[in-house]
């Protein structure tokens, strides 16, 4: 028993001694103070440069994107972006602190360019619904020196570099340049579907993924079509393409001196030692002959169809005919052989009153499609399924279908893009059920 | 034995005094305590001047993610946005329950504290939150940048959506409060009891009210019944109210007639009209009235 107590008092002993050891501080002041310290100095970095940071953004799905922020000391930022041409154009205003969270923490705590790609309304950006493009506005500091500062997103990680910039680089957002660069994307409001690029003696068929930012362009060479994708970056030199795109002698780099007429629809550009224009173009440069035939068979040999949720669509209206507000609408379909031999089927599909099928209510039934031999496919209506509608979407889809011209068809990857050979500005893009 | 342990009691004793350090850490500035601070604008003045100082109310528009789901992407709202919609609430919320029922009622029973997002909430189903509230004092409100009235360029009737929408969370949540402190008639559990159900997710608004049940949402709970009762009439306003009971067609899936349906919500409508007056001394046609003209007012 003794013994016992004697071990807990030599225990304790132990540890008082231990635990009475003078402590060293690492540091020479608080946490507190070390953090206010810390806060104070990224305050006077951000606001240090006279002229403002230029900045690039990289969100987790998409491309980069360039900023330019000037911080002053009363929490406001003020911004330019190419993001599109009014951000490009237009200096925004908006509310910044800095926070002691975890780490200090600098919040862009107001709407503003920034947040445009991390809005979770992907009508926005492009993304994806919920999650935008990934992108942040809450950054952690890496590093702050003088000529650059280092941030890290909070919620994705998306790396935010700052560097010091110069007054020209500002003046550039100032002037317009930015703006006028961006006035490149403008050209996707060209009504038709093909877009031609026409440029010292060559022409090509342009395309853009603007939220990717990726490009390609075909073109013909001889008999052969030729193609070729790249992505693409904006700078204060214009949009400059990753890979330059070489047609024999003729080699481009990037595009620059934008200037788009509303009223003609055309884009006029300079590029390759060339100036020349983006139009529209009624018809491809080179139309794909087996593509309807293929089309078609494609959906006979598997017996299914091939469908589309956004029904016709023109370059100003994603849904041309409003198709999607038919009660319990799930997509319109086109199924070739649906009586084999005899006829195909075209009509709206609907989602079942019990809401755990689909269903049709009625149909129309074109015959089998003719292919011409200039390579396009002509519907003709043999007759009707049930009661079909005599106005409305499903009617007024069903007589943009019988269109005399007939279409071209466009193998896209995912399916096929069915572009009226009338005017080409109208199209459908068919997905398979398979 | 007892001095052994007096010896043990004595060691401790020192242990514990031995090591107070006469220079604790400075703890008298600790960053961001008392809540963030910075520059004032305009903005912050206005919200000071007419909203904080009448009605005790604080407003947060600047991002502060541990206020919404820390899972979520949301954005922080659009500044020139805080003004037209505080204006708007004051207008359509605050004033009329002042009119009829006076300042200290409102100020007493008000939540305190709004806090504003610019974006929606994106839930995994694919719905997306557009207001929540916690505790009778937190109002979240969602999708601020969307917000327009008639007063801005390019308003259409079709846009009165969100805007609607903002108006129902508040008055739903005001509606709660006021049942908190003041229980609602047990007559109204009595009219749907039976017909409430957790499930309300995969009900339909048309098929709640062939039940007699105002929304889908109400098909919850008799006091989210109660609660959404309230609010939808007073944002549609007694005619409004009127024509949903009146469009009420066809046989529910168990089996509710149309009839039985309207006769459950005019009963409702009674216990809600009673509540208000026997509970807060407010007429609460009149203040439907005063609700449902500044709502017009605003948005048609």
């Amino acid at each position: 028993m003794f013994m016992k107590y004697k071990l807990t008092l030599v225990a304790l002993l132990a540890i008082a001694a231990v635990s009475c050891k003078k402590e060293e501080y690492i540091f020479d002041q608080s946490p507190d103070e070390r953090l206010n310290e810390a806060l104070s100095n990224y305050q006077a970095a951000l606001t240090a440069s006279p002229a403002g940071w230029k900045a690039t953004l990289q969100p987790a799905l998409g491309s980069a994107y360039n900023f330019f922020f000037q911080f002053n000391n009363e929490n406001r930022v003020f911004m330019y972006a190419d993001v599109d041409t009014v951000t490009a154009g237009t200096r925004g205003e908006s509310s910044y602190r800095l926070k002691a969270m975890q780490q200090p923490t600098l919040v862009f705590d107001t709407y503003s360019y920034l947040h445009i790609l991390a809005d979770p309304d992907a009508s926005k950006n492009g993304g994806v619904y919920g999650q935008g493009l990934l992108s942040d506005f809450e950054f952690i500091f890496q590093s702050a020196g003088e000529d650059s500062i280092v941030l890290t997103g909070k919620a994705n990680s998306t790396k935010l570099k700052l560097e010091r910039a110069t007054q020209e680089e500002l003046d550039a957002w100032q002037n317009g340049t930015w703006a006028n660069i961006l006035n490149f994307l403008k050209f996707q409001d060209i009504e038709t579907y093909f877009k031609r690029l026409t440029l010292g003696g060559n022409t090509y068929e342009i395309a853009v993924d603007p939220i990717g930012r990726f490009i390609g362009f075909q073109w013909l060479s001889g008999a052969s079509l030729q193609s070729f994708v790249t992505g693409y970056s904006f700078g204060s030199q214009g949009m400059t393409l990753d890979d330059p795109l070489i047609n024999g002698n003729q080699t481009i780099d990037r595009f620059y001196d934008f200037s788009w007429n509303p009223s003609t629809q055309t884009l006029q550009l300079s590029g390759g030692g060339a100036t020349g224009s983006i139009q529209g173009a009624t018809a491809p440069l080179r139309t794909n002959l087996q593509a309807p035939q293929r089309w078609w068979q494609e959906a006979v040999a598997e017996d299914l169809y091939w469908f589309s949720p956004e029904g016709f669509r023109s370059a100003s209206l994603q849904d041309r005919f409003d198709i999607n507000s038919l009660d319990r609408y799930y997509y319109l379909i086109y199924w070739p052989g649906y009586s084999t031999g005899e006829n195909d089927l075209f009509s709206p599909v609907f989602v079942n009153s019990a809401g755990d099928g689909l269903e049709l209510l009625y149909g129309a039934a074109p015959g089998i499609p003719t292919f011409t031999a200039d390579g396009r496919i002509v519907f003709d209506n043999l007759g009707f399924y049930g009661a079909y509608p005599s106005s409305g979407p499903a009617y007024q889809s069903l007589q943009q279908l019988l269109i005399p011209e007939g279409y071209y068809m466009i193998p896209t990857g995912a399916g096929y893009d069915m572009v009226s050979a009338a005017d080409a500005k109208t199209w459908i893009s068919w997905q398979p059920t398979w | 034995m007892i001095m052994k342990h007096i010896i043990t009691i004595i060691a401790i004793t020192t242990l514990l005094t031995a090591c107070r350090r006469e220079d604790p850490l400075v703890v008298d500035d600790i960053p961001g305590l008392g809540g963030d601070t910075w520059a004032k604008t305009p903005l912050d003045e206005w919200l000071f001047d007419s909203i904080a100082t009448p009605f005790n109310i604080s407003v947060k528009y600047k991002w502060d993610q541990f206020e919404l789901e820390v899972n979520k992407m949301i954005v922080p709202p659009k500044e020139e946005k805080v003004v037209p919609v505080m204006r708007s609430i004051k207008k359509v919320w605050i004033d009329p329950y002042i009119e009829e029922g006076g300042r200290i009622f409102f100020n007493k029973y008000s939540p305190k504290f709004f806090v504003l997002a610019g974006s929606g909430s994106w839930n995994l189903d694919g719905t997306v939150t557009l207001g929540t509230a916690e505790g009778g004092r937190k109002v979240v409100l969602y999708e601020l940048n969307e917000y327009v009235n008639k007063s801005m360029p390019g308003y259409t009737s079709a846009d009165s959506a969100i805007a609607k929408q903002m108006f129902h969370t508040i008055e739903h949540e005001f509606a709660h409060i006021l049942d908190q402190n003041i229980r609602r008639p047990l007559e109204f559990d009595a009219i749907s009891a039976g017909y409430y159900t957790g499930d309300w997710i995969n009900t339909s608004p048309a098929e709640a009210r062939r039940d007699g049940i105002i929304t889908a949402y109400a098909v919850s709970k008799n006091s989210e019944d109660f609660a959404e009762m309230v609010s939808i009439m007073l944002i549609e306003g007694k005619s409004g109210f009127d024509h949903i009971v009146n469009s009420i067609t066809g046989t529910s899936i168990r089996g509710t007639t149309p009839e039985v349906a309207r006769q459950r919500l005019r009963e409702k409508e009674t216990q809600v009209v009673n509540y208000f007056k026997r509970a807060w001394n407010i007429d609460f046609y009149s203040l439907q009235t005063r609700k449902r003209q500044a709502i017009v007012n605003e948005l048609y």
